[in-house]
């Protein structure tokens, strides 16, 4: 456990026992409809922290992220309702596939200002989902256009990713996160996160001293994608049914930049805060004053968005750590007194 | 830290709100009814929801249930906001948190679809006013029961209409155009016309599907004239239906007939937006304002005073289902839902509240499609206020006495 | 063939339409490198503004333009004076203001739902002297409210072009986009400029409102189609440059009208996407941008 040794002990401890309470979470909150909102928090958690690998440390503002949730759900769907396989196989193909479309947009557009990779990789997104939308088969595939896809329910099977009560999903996608947090910790600490740093800030600079910048952002490209289209597959094994509006629209794609900007981009931190923030505003929102004030939750979204980068531009995560880092100083330097 | 201004305030009229309902849960029946309150179909969900609110004050106003000791009707709403994951956990909340006896909606078919399959795993009835696709009753589900007619039945009777309008005028028809957004409903009625379009002889001329977010739908117009049909099919929402019957009209596309699939035609807006446009063009629907019903004048009296407008066929669907939901209670004697269901099933409702209906009786097939459900057709017209006007001209037994129809229609 | 022709000077009216659409969203980028994602929103406040003044007064539709127009400046002029301003200084020695792009997209959320709530989900369309009124040639129909339209948009393009080469003001706001810096050294108030750069290009809107409002409906959400096609429209031209997001929206116009005449429309928008990308990769400075600004 070398890499953690610079991390303060009271930091550790407290990441265990948040982790500790999250696992054992569902021992506790049985409703159905409280894990549902649990599980889609991590869910755009999940998206967000791989939105975060090109958006957060190639500093470029990809605003098209739906399209390989989308990529990712139909691969895995289409796989299983073919020929059978696993969604477990099909998540891996799906990211594949994702981390290909990925590399093949990333390619001629991650050397341009980033105005031209946002409007890219809008265009892209919504050109997918329009060439989705016209096509019925591909192959030996039912893609079925714009009437989507259905999975039927089987039951409780691992293999089949389907399970009746919610616990599985809920385990599912918490590990997923956690999982892609930790492949955050190292990116930030490995070559491939030192040399995007530097290409952020000053990207001619560390051209010139040889490190190619585009190169770096290219794989940060590929690996989000690959991430996000993972993410894909849960979400279609979670909801059994999907269509290119409901999984490739850019309402998606612009919550999880949403998020990432409240919580703070380029943090390890800032995406898990953003959707614990943002989501449950808009579900409460929605459901005690969805059917007097309709539009009420997007209008909450769009002002905490703007409040939050007026007097946070750099996100929450920045008070809330420091604010954390009082207390655990405070716990420390009475532990050690 | 402005957010927790935001988040406090939130949290708090939470709580109060869960609590309040808690307290109220005395004698009454939770009915959890799932709407497209915002989004792209806000409008149609807003009738759905004013009907249904107008039915349970008068079903609890004449005193309840009376098998249930009297008890209240009590209506919960969710915003599906017109998508599935929405509706997938608003029906999971109103099934498992607020302990709902029955659930419906969701008039979106792409939501009641997956919220249907919900309802059937906890095994609580989903009664459905109003969601047209064929399958959702073909699953062999025993929890679903749908009031209105499903697709297959909407494109099947504008064909009837088509031929009975040949036969009745002397005008053969030859060349049919489709026009249809590319949406799940659009893509689904075009697979059943070109069937039906076969099975009759028409020669088609065009197939066109367009995106309904389009924001210039002059190209589509241009080729559907070029084509030069006898009749033109079309299936549209609010935005793009405006845009085409204006358009049409201003590049002077002539046709025998335009015959439209209700939904964006039949919106409330609609007739507004483009007035004498839409002269003569025929919609087809479950229902209508001039239907020679018992008792429908009182109640869209009623009905255009509390609300301002006057019912509509997703209003009376959703109207019609309180009432059912209040016979099926009667006649189950419990909240069971293994009782509601069986009482469901046997449902034999005729008259009474219903009767506004197009129909005479609600009765559920083996699938749990109310059988007698039926369509009319509808003409626009122009009347003496200049104020647009649809008239109910088919069935001919239910043609509004004394109106001539026009077909085919003048050239402009 | 005379549909052809139809269908080409069609495409060319309403493309040039869209072209006036993404003007002002080309304007504002050229100098502030902002891309305004509020921009379908800013048209769709112009939209309700022209509606409700043409149908409550009653007069010609494009006197709503002398309203309209200031009215749209002094929105968009505040606007980035109050809520774009902070964030912009916050950000200015970063090389890509991303917060500013997250932020225009905040405001699109906020002005089309607080739409929703004030005007209600329903579809207005404005009667007025010159609805439906259609000009035939040789068996052609075309629309006047497009002709007129098309006119509009470009005495606009030739008076930003003069404004902007000739005008005093111009030179300063082309100065400010050229080096911000310099253009601080050499006494030019930058942030003054930008407020008035961003009232302009929302005025820009306030003009494609007036000009969309005879023919089209307006909506809570009606900015959104036209929004992503601005987007197209300005990259396809070069952004920041004027001729070019006219002639790009012109391009755009041709390609749906006529793409639309050998395949179904569902495979133009298709076609759009397919060929801005294709534009992106072989020639990012847009068909007609010329400076080397990407």
């Amino acid at each position: 456990m070398k890499f953690l040794s610079n991390v303060p002990t009271t930091h550790k401890v407290f990441a265990a026992l948040v982790l500790a309470v999250l696992y054992a979470l569902p021992l506790f909150v049985t409703s159905p409809v409280m894990l549902q909102i649990f599980i889609l928090i991590f869910f755009y958690a999940y998206l967000t922290s791989s939105w975060n690998f090109v958006g957060g440390f190639a500093g470029v503002l990809p605003l098209g992220h739906s399209a390989f949730v989308g990529l990712g759900a139909y691969t895995s769907t289409l796989l299983y309702l073919t020929y059978n396989i696993s969604p477990w196989i099909g998540m891996i193909a799906g990211g594949i596939v994702a981390a290909a479309f990925g590399l093949l947009i990333g390619l001629p557009t991650l050397k341009l200002r980033g105005a031209y990779f946002a409007l890219a990789t809008i265009a892209f997104a919504e050109g997918l989902r329009v060439l989705v939308e016209n096509i019925e088969k591909l192959g030996s595939f039912e893609v079925r256009g714009p009437k989507g896809l259905l999975i039927n329910l089987v039951g409780n099977s691992f293999r089949d990713f389907q399970f009746l009560s919610k616990v599985p999903y809920y385990y599912i996608i918490l590990t997923m996160l956690v999982l892609v947090l930790i492949l955050t910790f190292f990116m930030m600490r490995s070559k491939v996160g030192y040399y995007l740093a530097a290409g952020g800030e000053e990207p001619e600079a560390a051209e010139a001293l040889g490190i190619k910048v585009s190169k770096y952002k290219l794989i940060a490209m590929a690996i989000s994608c690959f991430l996000t289209a993972l993410g894909g597959t849960f979400y279609a094994q979670l909801v059994l049914y999907f269509y290119p509006k409901s999984i490739m629209g850019l309402d998606m794609s612009y919550e999880i930049a949403f998020i990432a900007l409240i919580g703070g981009r380029s943090t390890i931190l800032g995406p898990v805060l953003g959707a614990f923030l943002l989501r449950p505003v808009g579900e409460l929102t929605r459901i005690y004053l969805g059917d007097t004030l309709p539009g009420l939750h997007l209008i909450i979204f769009g002002l905490v968005l703007i409040i939050v980068m007026r007097y946070q531009p750099r996100g929450l995560v920045e008070p809330v750590s420091k604010w954390l880092t009082a207390i655990f100083d405070r716990i420390e330097n009475r532990r050690r007194a | 830290m402005n957010l927790k201004k935001f988040i406090v305030p939130a949290v708090v009229l939470a709580m109060g709100t869960a609590s309040f309902s808690a307290y109220a849960a005395e004698k009454v029946v939770k009915i959890g009814n799932i709407l497209p309150l915002s989004g792209p179909s806000a409008s149609v969900g807003i009738q759905g929801k004013q009907a249904r609110e107008m039915a349970v004050d008068e079903i609890n106003k004449a005193g309840g249930i009376k098998a249930l000791g009297g008890a209240k009707l009590k209506l919960l709403f969710a915003d599906s906001k017109g998508d599935p994951t929405t509706g997938v956990t608003e029906t999971e909340r109103f099934i498992s948190t607020e302990k709902v006896s029955i659930v419906t909606g969701a008039w979106n078919s792409s939501v009641t679809y997956p919220s249907t399959q919900v309802a059937e795993r906890y095994g609580v009835p989903f009664v459905v006013p109003v969601s047209v696709r064929d399958t959702i009753t073909e699953r062999g589900f025993k929890n679903v029961f749908r009031i209105a007619a499903k697709d297959s039945w909407w494109t099947r009777d504008q064909f009837r209409f088509l031929s009975d309008m040949q036969k009745e005028f002397k005008t053969p028809i030859k060349k049919v155009a489709f026009v249809y957004e590319n949406g799940d409903w659009g893509t689904g009625f075009a697979e059943k016309w070109r069937e039906l379009a076969k099975a009759a002889g028409y020669q088609v001329v065009l197939d066109e599907p367009y995106p309904s977010t389009a924001s210039d739908l002059t190209p589509v117009v241009l080729k559907l004239k070029r084509s030069n049909p006898d009749v033109v099919f079309m299936t549209s929402n609010a935005a793009d239906a405006i845009l085409l019957t204006k358009t049409m009209t201003d590049l002077k596309v002539n046709v025998k007939a335009i015959v439209t699939s209700g939904g964006g035609h039949a919106d409330p807006s609609y007739l507004a937006a483009v007035g004498k446009s839409a002269e003569y063009l025929f919609d087809i629907v479950e229902w209508e304002t001039d239907l020679n019903r018992p008792g429908l004048k009182e109640t869209n009296e009623k009905f255009k005073k509390l609300y301002g407008y006057n019912l509509t066929g997703e209003a009376v669907d959703a109207y019609a289902s309180m009432y059912l939901v209040k016979d099926v209670l009667e006649r189950a004697k419990s909240t069971d839902p293994n009782a509601l269901r069986a009482a469901l099933a046997s449902t034999n409702l005729c008259g009474g509240k219903t009767g506004l209906l197009a129909y005479n009786c609600i009765q559920f097939d083996q699938t749990g499609q109310n059988r007698n459900a039926s369509l009319v057709i509808v003409q626009v017209r122009s009347g003496k206020d200049g104020k647009m006007e649809r008239i109910t001209v088919w069935p001919k037994n239910v043609r509004r006495a004394g109106y001539k129809v026009v077909f085919p229609q003048p050239n402009k | 063939m005379i549909g052809y022709i139809e269908s080409v000077i069609n495409g060319i009216l309403m493309g040039s339409i869209y072209g006036l659409t993404a003007v002002g969203l080309t304007l504002i980028f050229g100098v502030m490198k902002v891309v305004n994602f509020a921009h379908g929103s800013i048209l769709m406040v112009g939209m309700f503004a022209a509606y409700w003044f043409i149908t409550l007064t009653g007069v010609n539709p494009y006197l709503a333009l002398v309203v309209v127009v200031p009215l749209l400046y002094f929105f968009g002029y505040y606007m980035q004076k109050i809520v774009i301003k902070p964030i912009f200084e916050a950000e200015k020695h970063v090389r890509e203001p991303i917060t500013v792009i997250i932020v225009t997209t905040g405001i699109w959320y906020v002005l089309d739902n607080l739409a929703l709530l004030v005007f209600g989900a329903e579809f207005r369309v404005a009667q007025t002297s010159v609805t439906g009124k259609m000009v035939e040639v040789a068996e052609m129909y075309f629309p006047l409210a497009k002709i007129i339209g098309t006119g509009i948009t470009l005495l606009l393009g030739v008076y930003l072009y003069w404004f902007l080469k000739h005008s005093r003001m111009g030179k300063a706001v082309r100065a400010t986009s050229l080096d911000r810096e310099a253009a601080t050294l050499m006494g030019i108030k930058q942030s003054r400029i930008y407020n008035i750069v961003f009232g302009m290009g929302c005025a820009c809107c306030g003009v494609a409102a007036c000009v969309l409002v005879p023919f089209y409906y307006v909506y809570p959400t009606v900015g959104v189609p036209f929004d992503i096609k601005a987007f197209v429209i300005v990259v396809l031209g070069g952004l920041g440059s004027i001729p070019g997001a006219i002639l790009g929206g012109v391009i755009i116009g041709i390609i749906e009208t006529v793409g639309a005449q050998f395949m179904a429309a569902t495979w133009t928008e298709m076609l759009i996407y397919a060929f801005f990308l294709v534009v992106l990769f072989v020639k990012p400075s847009g068909l007609f941008g010329l400076r080397q600004d990407y």
